[in-house]
């Protein structure tokens, strides 16, 4: 008796598996299988530090990452994540610098460095209350809106730098953050900040009334309005906390590079949204997960790095991502399909 | 009593409608009206960019249209796309890959009419791979396109050798001498024919909005698909040509700026999207689709063109993506309040 439902139980427990969970698993079981088929292909691929390179090589894509996915859930995009990046970057290294400088570039605003930090939040936080205003209260797609946002923030960083960069008259103590080695090993502050911020989202998601919310509102933004959630504050809340991560991450860059560029962080929203993509997350909403952008994130890395390693011309890049995302999309729908057929 | 206050407070909302019918239709010739009146009343003495004089000054009136040319060809096949409810973010990388494949035909000793049909039947290509994606595989526009936009700009980088940023003479290969008439030399009323290939553009896609079944079946399947499907119409065929023919015609503006250019820049379509939803929009088309005036479109073209164009005397060129955000902000917003008091009355 026992015999003949063991495969039955077997086949339960395998259907109590959400299909959240089994594309998770998918996103990681694939993102092993490149990176073994990678250490085969290329010298010196299968290396510790390479592991470790991988992560912390994408701490910034990956910290924009959690933001961006936990908005897609939610049912929208925020493409504005790189303007910002590059926003707070230049306004941190602008309030910081000291004023008096031999030319426009070189002279700031001569602020104490933590007070400078704190503007620079204020204004990456400005952004995302842009963003919400828009797509809460006037309604305009999410898609539309941050790109519009994407542009100002970046222009207003083009302005502040004249459209270069400025690096000069910074206080001593500006590089210190972005430089700081942890643990007595090489890794740096801002991967383990990365790694911190990645805890808190998969807490908040899976064991969080937050984030079981934002799931809700993904699936069917109606039956959560019916069901007395305040849907456009919690929307408000998800802008603002992806502005407040790419504060950060254009802070700490800006802190690292002790610059203030206008470029940076450029495609970086793009990039987010791919390993967001990758990893299982539905641009339909109410689906996905933080883990599953993380190892998309690694897919990324580990094909990029290994067509490097085959000395691909650096042009691939594109053309990898997107056969990357298309596999990855239409992978994941026909899985789900099968699975559920 | 109730008859005659709900009778009242029609005819009230019937005078409102046609107020915000008549600005929602006309609003855009005043916005044209006003920016040239602007730039035109600026002192430019002082900058002498436009060419000695006036905004309004001959030379600057041609340079300005022969610079809007990429744009004004590709404003009015995306409001038809956009009037469909979808949308195209790769129209940029299709105009880099185009500029680069005109470019490099023409370098490899190729005559201009081959070379112009060959681009435009590769853009045509692209933009099937955007309907195909779209339509049989059913993956959604934006992520769909973005898809696309990464292989066509990777695809245009690829073609362009390494160590080289662009196509142009060099390496024992000569541009041909007639490459950049096209976008350039004038032909008619000295405006060179990538101008009068958008105003034909324009007006063929005129006449198929207000008369040919594509135009209404757009409408309708942007309008409520379901209702569009249900009455006949094949949506999928529908949103597949639009996406052709957005393929076609951003293959006609890379031609434009690769010709005007002198070289095949595969990122000289770059920012695209973002300009062509920007027209789109300030032209008053509903991002939801269902509703929008090709020839409005046009005219939102010329407003930005004339906007950038003119705002390079007055402040520094890095102002640009600010002033391109904050107008693509402010159309958006705009075009809600719009369309939300027509919805009221």
């Amino acid at each position: 008796m026992s015999i003949v439902t063991e495969p039955f139980q077997i086949l339960k427990l395998h259907r109590k598996m959400s299909d959240e969970a089994f594309i998770t698993m998918l996103v990681t079981m694939v993102a092993i299988g490149l990176f073994l088929t990678a250490s085969f292909l290329v010298p010196n691929f299968f290396q510790w530090q390479n592991v470790v390179n991988l992560v912390t090589n994408n701490w910034a894509v990956i910290s924009l990452g959690i933001g961006v996915s936990f908005l897609l859930v939610s049912g929208n995009f925020d493409l504005s994540v790189g303007g910002i990046v590059a926003l707070s970057g230049v306004l941190s290294v602008w309030f910081a610098q000291s004023t008096g400088g031999t030319n426009p570039l070189s002279t700031g605003l001569g602020f104490p460095y933590p007070l400078a930090t704190i503007c620079a939040l204020g204004g990456a936080l400005a952004i995302g209350a842009m963003n919400a205003l828009f797509v809460v209260r006037f309604k305009i797609p999410s898609i539309i809106v941050t790109l519009g946002t994407m542009m100002v923030a970046r222009g207003i960083a083009q302005i502040i730098t004249h459209g270069s960069q400025r690096n000069t008259n910074l206080p001593s103590e500006f590089g210190f953050l972005g430089n700081l080695t942890m643990f007595g090993t090489s890794i740096k502050l801002p991967v383990v900040l990365m790694i911190v911020l990645l805890l808190i989202a998969v807490f908040v998601e899976r064991k969080m009334v937050f984030g079981r919310i934002t799931y809700w509102i993904g699936a069917n933004p109606e039956a959560a309005d019916l069901s007395g959630i305040d849907r456009a504050w919690h929307i408000t809340k998800l802008y603002l906390f992806s502005a407040a991560i790419a504060g950060v991450v254009g802070i700490l860059l800006a802190s690292e590079y002790q610059s203030g560029f206008s470029n940076r962080g450029l495609l970086m929203e793009f990039d987010a949204l791919v390993i967001a993509l990758l990893g299982g997350v539905a641009i339909t909403g109410g689906f996905g997960s933080v883990i599953g952008m993380f190892f998309g994130a690694i897919i990324l890395a580990v094909v990029t790095s290994a067509a490097t390693g085959l000395v691909l011309s650096p042009d691939w890049q594109f053309i990898l991502k997107a056969v990357a995302v298309f596999l990855a999309i239409v992978t994941q729908t026909w899985a789900l399909a099968r699975r559920n057929r | 009593m109730m008859s005659i206050t709900q009778q009242t407070n029609a005819s009230e909302l019937t005078f409102g409608a046609k107020v915000s019918g008549f600005f929602q239709n006309y609003y855009i010739y005043f916005v044209l009206v006003a920016v040239v009146a602007i730039l035109a009343s600026a002192n430019l003495d002082q900058f002498d960019l436009f060419e000695r004089g006036n905004f309004l000054n001959k030379r600057n009136i041609i340079n300005i249209l022969r610079i809007s040319a990429p744009l004004l060809v590709l404003a009015g096949t995306f409001t038809l796309l956009m009037v469909s409810g979808y949308i195209d973010l790769s129209v940029g990388s299709v105009m880099g890959l185009s500029a680069v494949v005109y470019a490099l035909l023409a370098i490899n000793g190729v005559p201009f009419l081959p070379a112009f049909v060959l681009t435009m039947i590769i853009g045509a290509g692209l933009g099937a791979i955007n309907g195909l994606l779209v339509v049989r595989l059913n993956i959604t526009p934006v992520i769909a396109t973005l898809i696309t936009l990464s292989l066509f700009k990777g695809a245009a980088l690829l073609l362009v050798q390494d160590g080289v940023s662009a196509i142009k003479s060099g390496n024992g290969l000569k541009m041909p001498s007639w490459f950049n008439s096209y976008g350039r030399e004038g032909v008619l009323l000295n405006l060179p024919a990538s101008f009068w290939v958008a105003a034909a553009v324009t007006i063929l896609l005129i006449i198929i909005q207000n008369r040919g079944t594509l135009g209404k079946y757009a409408a309708a399947t942007g309008g409520n698909p379901t209702a569009a499907k249900l009455s006949g119409i094949n949506t999928g065929r529908t949103v597949f040509t639009l996406y052709v023919i957005v393929g076609v015609s951003a293959a006609l503006a890379g031609i434009a700026r690769s010709s005007f250019m002198s070289l095949g820049d595969p990122l000289s379509g770059d920012g695209m999207e973002l300009t062509a939803i920007l027209v789109v929009l300030l032209g008053g088309t509903a991002f939801s689709g269902g509703e929008g005036k090709v020839l409005r479109s046009f005219v939102g073209a010329l407003i930005i063109m004339a906007l950038t164009v003119g705002m390079l005397t007055i402040v520094p060129a890095y102002y640009q993506a600010f002033v391109i955000g904050s107008a693509l902000l402010l159309a958006a917003a705009s075009n809600h309040f719009i369309s939300q008091k027509g919805k009221a009355s």
